[in-house]
């Protein structure tokens, strides 16, 4: 399977999982703060994104908890997506590196 | 917040309690727009979730908020979300190949007064000035039952078409064997009809938009299957065939 750019919004769920496992609305929270607030996923949108990352195997359920008797899951990435999550990030880095060295080359290497 | 009863513009028109407990059962609405086997296990997270990211003084909720859960459910029900990529982009392609169609549907109906002028011409040229009023007449009324006939047929076919591209979208999503079959033996029924027409010679009067649109129909059907049939298409497949 080829590996195709991600969505950005795929990217950064990944990346908010990267340190540690998080239920839905940590997500959310993680996503707004990685992204300077940029990205406020909405939760159709979350729980699509999960549905799909886990039948891709990027991501799988850690552990349940009971919170105010409302259940909580966390979500934890898989291998698979620890590594697609860092080949992603490599890609995006030798893209931005590319444009900041043309823009300036005196800036060198970042 | 202690003051009461409150005095004049401040009187609130419900109390904070029951407005928060009808934006939940708005929120339980939409969210009951999910596939049963994800409402059993995520109804009551994402019911939290949203609360959390509601505003203060959010009494329903927003169009936008309206809109993602539908659009997420819709995703969910047509199996968008739990299939491998190329069955994807294979059922997107069945969707998109059903509102081609639907575009040749309303196009030919659009053009049945031009396809019709155009074969009344066509036979007059063909009997020719000299022929007697009774032959010209007779043959006049043959070819406009012909196009009448094939118009019904094809309009038809269309709509069976337009019906089995979204039946088999639907059912190639959930995973279904029968359903990749279905789309193969259909996209070489049609295929094979589309040829047919063009040989028969269908396209000396059909307007260029509907051969185009029969054209890109076809061609999304053969990618569609292609990408049923691609390794990553299997496991998905194998997987409910014991479900079948």
């Amino acid at each position: 399977m080829t590996i195709r750019p991600m969505q950005e919004a795929t990217f950064l769920i990944l990346t908010a999982l990267a340190d540690g496992s998080q239920h839905g609305y940590g997500i959310i929270g993680e996503v707004s703060d990685i992204s300077q607030g940029r990205v406020r996923l909405r939760a159709g949108t979350l729980y699509t994104a999960l549905d799909r990352l886990r039948a891709d195997g990027l991501i799988d359920v850690d552990r349940e908890e009971i919170v105010d008797n409302r259940l909580r899951r966390y979500y934890r990435l898989t291998p698979e997506g620890g590594r697609r999550l860092a080949a992603e990030a490599a890609r995006l880095q030798a893209n931005a590196r590319a444009a900041l060295q043309r823009l300036n080359p005196a800036l060198g290497v970042i | 917040m202690t003051d009461w009863p409150p005095t004049g513009e401040s009187f609130p028109i419900s109390d904070p309690a029951s407005s928060s407990a009808r934006l939940e059962r708005a929120y339980r609405r939409l969210v009951a727009c999910y596939p049963r086997s994800f409402r059993r296990e995520n109804t009551e997270e994402i019911i939290a979730v949203l609360l959390a990211t509601a505003r203060e003084d959010q009494r329903r909720p927003s169009l936008a908020e309206a809109g993602d859960l539908l659009r997420g459910a819709a995703r969910m029900r047509l199996g968008l979300t739990s299939c491998p990529r190329s069955v994807l982009h294979a059922v997107r392609l069945m969707y998109l190949g059903a509102l081609a169609e639907l575009i040749a549907l309303v196009t030919l109906l659009l053009s049945v007064g031009r396809v019709r002028s155009a074969t009344h011409a066509a036979a007059l040229r063909a009997v020719g000035p000299h022929a007697s009023h009774a032959v010209t007449q007779q043959l006049l009324a043959r070819v406009a039952s012909t196009v009448n006939v094939t118009l019904i047929v094809d309009v038809s076919v269309m709509s069976v078409a337009i019906a089995g591209w979204l039946v088999l979208a639907w059912a190639n999503g959930k995973g279904s064997p029968l359903a990749r079959v279905g789309a193969i033996v259909v996209c070489a029924f049609y295929a094979a009809v589309t040829i047919e027409g063009f040989s028969e010679g269908s396209t000396a009067y059909a307007p260029a938009a509907l051969l185009a649109a029969s054209v890109a129909v076809l061609a999304i059907g053969i990618a569609a299957v292609t990408l049923l049939l691609v390794k990553q298409s299997w496991p998905y497949y194998a997987a409910h065939a014991t479900a079948l």
